[in-house]
């Protein structure tokens, strides 16, 4: 009266009978192991059903059928812009993560520096940490240079016309991640807190109060204030080292994710 | 195998009892091809169940379908996976070879350019510049539009909005004009010489992001150029993307007589633009 497991399903047996490499036998163990424990076959079929909806056989392309594959495609290198952006955006994450155990986003006062975020910037990181300086000076660089590529990537998908349809989405996405680029830098520009990032603080302040009727309400909770302090800077480390990061990774693994489904326009 | 294997699992559950669970046929071997669940309803099957809203998203799937089946049956139509120059490896391939020069040349710049860090903050002192970073030129220069803020008469001669909130909406709108870009311009055409319009108007855009972000700092040029004044520079940053406009959009048209020619011969006739 119980459930006694069937030849035809006993597993085992029919690795034996097989001649096996170890290789083999351990992935087919792995496997076996895992699944009478998760049933991740279903979950496999379930992706592989999703593969062939998603990479539904498509009709000849432009290139194809007008046999335009032999020219050249002179902008060609431009269309890796937008991979581009995404590396010098990785090396910004790699630098910005190792300078953050270096940093402290206040500014109490300090005798030397006059704010703690300022010498530690000036100090712990461009004079005590070995590498210190080219550490700062990688991350600025990659952030400006991703900045550039976005732009530049923005417009090789203008002027190629690759924004049109089905493409459009991905078009109002990238808009998106423009302006999350921008900020992320206006964040990341206020940090050290010298005379510039005050400044520019300063502007961000009076265009947040400018909004008509949410003005103050912005300004509050940006910059926790109508003038810059401890809570600004508190807010803008936040803004740059905790929410940022993910969303803007999250965007453009959608971003990518979206290309990737539809691949790359081609010029014709 | 697969035929008898069924009959015997129906005729079961009429007869004897069997309660270890279906059919014990010694097990010879699977059956050659055991579909993932035969109790699966088809898209038929789960419209003829729902109603309203749903029933309309299953009865547009089963449009969907058959408009891919349809498709696929076209002669034309070959196997492959997308529509497009394959990401993988002919995308990736490239920009990893590509993108690898380029991390040297960040490390390298990096190295031999490290930036400058300004006096801490002093609130009690404003510089005689202030500047966000480049970047954000352009959104600053817009900030500074208050010589063409209109004034109504009705109003006295004031300003409808004051200097500030112009300068931000004129951010949204810049910034909303480029989102509509793919709604505003629709059709198969991808070149710029294809469209010389669109494509003057992409020059002139990027000559404005240049000369809008000189406006906050006209002061500054202007000592350095004799023969420029504010007034002229405030001028020449809205008159010189339309030049730019103009000589494109010539460029454009002149370039499309002879480079159309032969596309045309080959691709337009066959598929005209929508
Ligand atoms: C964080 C910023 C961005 C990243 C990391 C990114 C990444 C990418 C990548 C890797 C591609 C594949 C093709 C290529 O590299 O050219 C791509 C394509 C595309 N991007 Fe972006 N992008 C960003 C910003 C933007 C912006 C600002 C826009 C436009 C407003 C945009 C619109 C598009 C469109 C429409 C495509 C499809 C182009 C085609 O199929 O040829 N992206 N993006």
């Amino acid at each position: 009266m119980s459930l006694e497991p069937r030849d035809e399903t006993d597993h085992r047996a029919w690795m034996q009978e097989r001649d096996l490499s170890p290789i083999e036998e351990g992935y087919l163990y792995g496997l076996i192991y895992l699944d009478k424990r998760l049933r991740i076959v279903d979950y496999l079929e379930l992706m592989e059903d999703m593969y062939y909806k998603i990479n539904l056989q498509m009709p000849k392309s432009h290139t194809e059928q007008y046999n335009l594959d032999n020219k050249f495609w002179y902008w060609y290198p431009l269309y890796s812009l937008g991979f581009f952006s995404i590396i010098a955006y990785i090396v910004a994450a790699v630098t910005g993560g190792i300078l953050g155990f270096y940093y402290s986003p206040s500014t109490a006062e300090h005798p030397e520096y006059t704010y703690v975020a300022y010498a530690h910037v000036a100090q712990t990181i461009m004079i005590d940490l070995n590498f210190g300086s080219f550490l700062r000076s990688l991350h600025r660089w990659s952030a400006q240079i991703m900045t550039a590529a976005v732009f530049l990537h923005m417009l090789r998908v203008y002027f190629t016309g690759a924004y049109k349809e089905p493409r459009e989405l991905n078009w109002l996405l990238g808009i998106v991640l423009i302006s999350l680029t921008m900020v992320f830098g206006y964040t990341g520009y206020l940090l050290p807190w010298s005379q510039l990032s005050y400044w520019a603080g300063q502007i961000g302040v009076e265009m947040a109060l400018s909004i008509p009727l949410i003005g103050e309400w912005t300004a509050q909770l940006v910059f926790g204030g109508f003038t810059l302090g401890e809570p600004t800077i508190q807010r803008m480390y936040i803004l740059h080292v905790f929410i940022l990061p993910f969303v803007v990774t999250a965007l453009i693994a959608i971003h990518v994710g979206i290309v990737w489904m539809q691949g790359i326009a081609e010029p014709h | 195998m697969t035929e008898r294997d069924h009959t015997e699992g129906v005729r079961t559950d009429g007869g004897e009892a069997q309660t270890d669970g279906g059919e014990t046929d010694g097990g010879a071997g699977l059956p050659a091809n055991v579909p993932p669940d035969d109790q699966t309803p088809t898209w038929h099957d789960r419209k003829a169940r729902t109603q309203g809203l749903s029933r309309l998203t299953y009865e547009y799937f089963e449009r969907a379908r058959y408009e891919d089946q349809v498709l696929r049956q076209e002669s034309d139509y070959v196997e492959r996976d997308v529509l497009a120059f394959p990401t993988w490896p002919h995308e990736t391939i490239r920009n990893l070879a590509i993108t690898s020069f380029f991390l040297g040349m960040m490390f390298f710049v990096s190295a031999a350019l490290p930036p400058h860090l300004p006096d801490p903050a002093d609130p009690a002192n404003t510089p005689p510049v202030i500047l966000p970073d480049w970047y954000l030129y352009w959104s600053f220069g817009l900030l500074h539009l208050d010589p063409i803020n209109p004034n109504l008469a009705i109003l006295g001669g004031d300003k409808l909005v004051s200097d500030r909130v112009y300068g931000v909406l004129a951010n949204l709108v810049v910034v909303g004009f480029i989102a509509m870009v793919p709604f505003l311009n629709k059709g198969s055409a991808r070149r710029p010489v294809e469209e010389p319009f669109w494509g003057a108007l992409g020059v002139a855009g990027v000559v404005f992001a240049i000369t809008i972000a000189i406006v906050p700092i006209q002061n500054i040029v202007a000592e350095f150029i004799d023969i420029m004044t504010i007034n002229l520079l405030f001028a020449l940053s809205f008159i010189l993307p339309v030049v730019a406009f103009f000589i494109a959009y010539a460029v454009l048209k002149t370039m499309q007589e002879g480079y159309m020619y032969e596309l045309n011969k080959r691709y337009y006739r066959l598929r005209p633009p929508r």
